[in-house]
């Protein structure tokens, strides 16, 4: 199975070349056009409850959709906001996703929602946090351009920044500067992440948007 | 040195991984941290545990971070029992690390705990002054408006209630609380508030204001009174309500609430058609206690300046906590006013600081507008 990552990196999508045997999963919704060879299997994210809480509290769907193909054929995925995409391998290590970044995954990945924590929330990336262990390639996607970084001690990302990171990373609220700068320097909080690992930032912030939609409704 | 009984799921950093970074399955043998890799081909990387420096972190804040002393190499782990089974093997050498590690991440979660506490109560501090604040400016901005404003949304209010059938402006009862009223609203607060009373069909011993002088009256209020200066202790209570602008303050309040939520949840495009929504229940629900005080005491002021006893107010609110008893109707009247005998009590004691002056009895033929019912 092939997989390109097109259109970079305004809008990226993903065109998967499916051999004949190939399996890949998908979020529910994502799939734009396919081959008409290509069979699409849906079932539950996990189990009934894991699902729903899942689309509740993750962002994520209730539903991934199973693609497979028996002869060869192609598709494309998309995701619902302009921006870009990256495939990343996992080997046995674990990778936490914001919710709503997946995209897509091989089969042999392993898709679980864990609690993120106060801190998570505070700095703007929820509650709860998509945790993909196992082995195998998967394709998550940001707003705006995705850019990762190797982390050895301490680095600060802007809240709503963070996308992907790895759970040797910890994530910590802090204030921009005194209180006088975190207010009126228009950062506020932000993110401390401190450990050793990898994490994908975003360019632009659904909060971002969210605020300078708001100062030209008036 | 022994090896260990069990092996844990980890990972591994190292460069001569693809990507920097596998999933491995740790064990401690012969004095030495090894891991094995999990993809193909595994490779397998050992660190001695005597060149072992500890950290402790990651996004569970237990993770424990084992590293060469060039940090090229770093084999970590989560699970609960590997720090006491890496302290175990290595004969209690990392125990003191692990705690002072131990120690620093909990003064931490200290610090973050005392700042969210913090936030939090300056959030909630700065919610309700706003709160406060726009309720205060809705009350200035309510008295700047004209008096004109009361009349016509009482008016409309009042034209479009389903209040009960009618009575005729010439039926006895109608002709004597229209004398009650014409007899104080000369000593009304507001001199040129256009008073009109108009008597219903009901069995609620009650009355209500609107704003701007709209006031209704049932029929069993006009019953139940025992003389012509009780119906005008009630008479003046409500035209205290329209004089000091009850109503429109509550409508004034109320959109200042529904201000006040939307500022917070951002979305303004409702708020013109809750509005007049608002107007309606707001004016249909009861005022509140301190509005209901206020209207006792500025009516006992009418009923004084009118020469009419405000003991009749007084001896009324009793004769209806007597009757309230099997009076279910009432209940909601009940439960927004004042318990009575507070309301009796201070009616009395306002009396007290009026100068003492000689009351004219009511010249009305309550008995005629009783029979005529």
């Amino acid at each position: 199975m092939q997989v390109d990552i097109r259109n970079r990196p305004s809008f990226a999508n993903l065109l998967v070349q499916f051999q004949p045997g190939d399996r890949i999963i998908a979020e529910a919704g994502a799939m734009a056009t396919m081959s008409s060879n290509v069979e699409m299997k849906t079932r539950l994210n996990g189990g009934f409850f894991g699902a729903l809480a899942r689309r509740f509290l993750g962002s994520e769907s209730i539903f991934i959709n199973e693609f497979s193909a028996s002869s060869a054929g192609e598709m494309v995925l998309t995701q619902a906001f302009p921006g870009d995409m990256v495939c990343t391998e996992l080997r046995g290590n674990t990778l936490f996703l914001q919710p709503g970044a997946f995209i897509a995954c091989e089969p042999g990945v392993r898709l679980a929602l864990g609690w993120a924590g106060i801190r998570s929330w505070i700095a703007g990336e929820g509650l709860f946090r998509l945790k993909l262990s196992g082995n195998g390639r998967l394709w998550f996607g940001a707003y705006g351009a995705i850019f990762d970084r190797e982390i050895t001690g301490e680095h600060i990302v802007d809240s709503g920044h963070l996308v992907a990171y790895e759970p040797s990373i910890s994530i910590n609220v802090g204030m921009a500067g005194g209180i006088f700068t975190s207010f009126f320097s228009g950062e506020g909080l932000i993110t401390r992440v401190r450990g050793q690992g990898k994490i994908y930032m975003q360019s632009r912030s659904f909060d971002g948007l969210a605020a300078w939609t708001n100062a030209h409704l008036w | 040195m022994s090896t260990s009984r069990e092996s844990f799921e980890g990972g591994v950093f190292h460069e001569s991984i693809p990507n920097g970074r596998a999933g491995a399955t740790i064990s401690i043998a012969r004095g030495e941290l090894v891991a094995d890799t999990t993809g193909e081909p595994s490779q397998r990387f050992t660190i001695p545990l005597s060149q072992c420096k500890l950290d402790l972190g990651g996004a569970s804040g237990r993770m424990v971070f084992c590293r060469t002393s060039d940090g090229s190499l770093t084999i970590f782990c989560e699970d609960r029992n590997f720090a006491k089974e890496l302290d175990f093997q290595s004969g209690g050498v990392f125990a003191s690390q692990l705690q002072a590690l131990k120690k620093g991440q909990r003064a931490e979660a200290s610090r973050f705990h005392f700042w969210l506490a913090v936030s939090a109560v300056a959030l909630a501090a700065l919610l309700i002054l706003g709160y406060y604040s726009i309720l205060g400016a809705a009350k200035v901005a309510i008295r700047a408006l004209p008096v004109s404003v009361d009349q016509t949304i009482g008016n409309t209010a009042f034209n479009s209630m389903d209040v009960g059938r009618k009575l005729d402006s010439n039926h006895p009862a109608s002709k004597l609380v229209e004398e009650i009223v014409d007899k104080l609203k000369p000593h009304a607060k507001i001199p040129d508030m256009k008073f009109k009373v108009t008597v219903v069909e009901g069995k609620d011993i009650n009355a209500f204001a609107l704003p701007g002088g709209q006031i209704v009256v049932y029929t069993a209020l006009i019953k139940e009174a025992k003389s012509a200066e009780q119906i005008a202790g009630v008479l003046a209570h409500e035209m205290s309500h329209a004089t000091l602008r009850h109503g429109i303050e509550r409508i004034g309040q109320s959109i200042g609430v529904i201000a006040a939520i939307q500022l917070l949840v951002g979305d303004v495009g409702g708020l013109l058609a809750l509005g007049g929504q608002v107007a309606q229940t707001s004016i249909l629900t009861s005022y509140s206690r301190t509005a209901e005080t206020e209207a006792d005491l500025e009516g006992v002021r009418m009923l004084h300046a009118a020469k009419i006893d405000p003991q009749a107010m007084a001896e009324f609110f009793k004769m209806l906590e007597e009757k309230m008893g099997d009076l279910p109707d009432a209940v909601a009247w009940i439960s927004t006013h004042p318990q009575h005998e507070t309301r009796v009590e201070n009616i009395n004691n306002h009396k007290k600081t009026l100068e003492s002056i000689e009351y004219e009895p009511l010249k009305l033929d309550l008995k005629a507008a009783q029979d005529a019912l």
